[in-house]
């Protein structure tokens, strides 16, 4: 088996694995369930990035996305766990307001994608793409992204300080000192 | 783009729908979940398919060059501070209504400012 074949083969199987497995995020009644198939969906794009060649950006992918966010959202299942563990089937009214949502969108997303010439996609090597991502993020040139990737570490320490601050516990009677302090 | 599909050629269409069909099963889960988790879930798989779109077009247009590669890690970052916001919204939620049920959160609720439930 060719290079190139091996590519589609496994190309083909990322997709229908992640299609399935998103059917099962959106679908499944449990959502502890509908979590573990989210992992599987980001594990998929993990390997969609390996196959494009940015096996930096898989690797990313695999560590924080799915070992770091997801896990955060199985604990949020767990702590938000309501004495209805199952969620309902959806009413047929929503039901259909999604389908038709979601098909909408994907009939005008794939009209408007049409126009563009089909291309091979081929990306660098794999492996390659570490260094020039590191470059990129720490360059202060015109194509740089150095003030993003700095803006980001601020919007990360905004959301782990806002994040402390709404969900800690408050003490009603220090509330109201604090209340006449102000 | 009929003919590249069939012949099972990963060309540019066959990314754009697949990554196309993720964000719809999305917009699904957004509109049709009720547990304010699951809608987060769903939230994830859509800026999932946005990021992978992305690293496509990244590799179609420009492969000398990673800008769609830098989005995606920033898709990833904003993810992770969107989840830690929402964690701490739904958490407080629960602990006030003991319930994350979107279509349940008109009004003041049951367990509203220590009332009794």
């Amino acid at each position: 088996m060719s290079a190139e074949a091996l590519r589609t083969a496994l190309f083909w199987l990322f997709a229908a694995l992640s299609l399935a497995l998103a059917w099962s995020v959106v679908g499944n009644r449990r959502l502890l369930r509908a979590a573990a198939a989210l992992m599987g969906v980001l594990g998929c794009s993990a390997g969609f990035y390996a196959l494009l060649g940015f096996g930096f950006l898989a690797g990313v992918q695999v560590l924080v996305y799915v070992g770091g966010i997801v896990v955060l959202l199985v604990f949020l299942v767990m702590l938000t766990r309501t004495q209805a563990l199952l969620e309902d089937e959806p009413t047929p009214w929503r039901h259909n307001v999604g389908v038709v949502a979601a098909l909408a969108f994907f009939a005008t997303n794939l009209w408007a994608l049409a126009g563009l010439p089909d291309a091979p996609v081929v990306g660098p090597a794999l492996g390659g793409d570490t260094r020039a991502i590191g470059r990129a993020l720490l360059d202060v040139g015109a194509t740089g992204y150095v003030l993003p990737f700095e803006l980001v570490s601020v919007l990360l320490l905004a959301a782990l300080v806002g994040g402390i601050a709404v969900a800690r516990k408050v003490d009603p009677a220090s509330q109201s000192a604090e209340a006449d302090h102000g | 783009m009929a003919e590249n599909l069939a012949s099972g050629a990963t060309g540019l269409h066959a990314w754009l729908l697949v990554t196309s069909a993720l964000f719809s099963v999305g917009v699904y889960g957004l509109l049709t979940r009720r547990n304010a988790v699951g809608i987060l879930l769903s939230l994830e798989l859509c800026l999932n398919a946005a990021a992978v779109q992305f690293v496509v077009f990244n590799a179609v247009r420009a492969p000398a060059r990673v800008d769609g590669a830098v989005m995606a890690l920033f898709v990833v970052a904003v993810a992770a501070a969107e989840v830690v916001v929402a964690m701490a919204i739904f958490v407080l939620l629960y602990s006030r209504r003991r319930t994350v049920d979107v279509t349940d959160l008109t009004g003041d609720g049951p367990g509203h400012a220590g009332g009794a439930p």
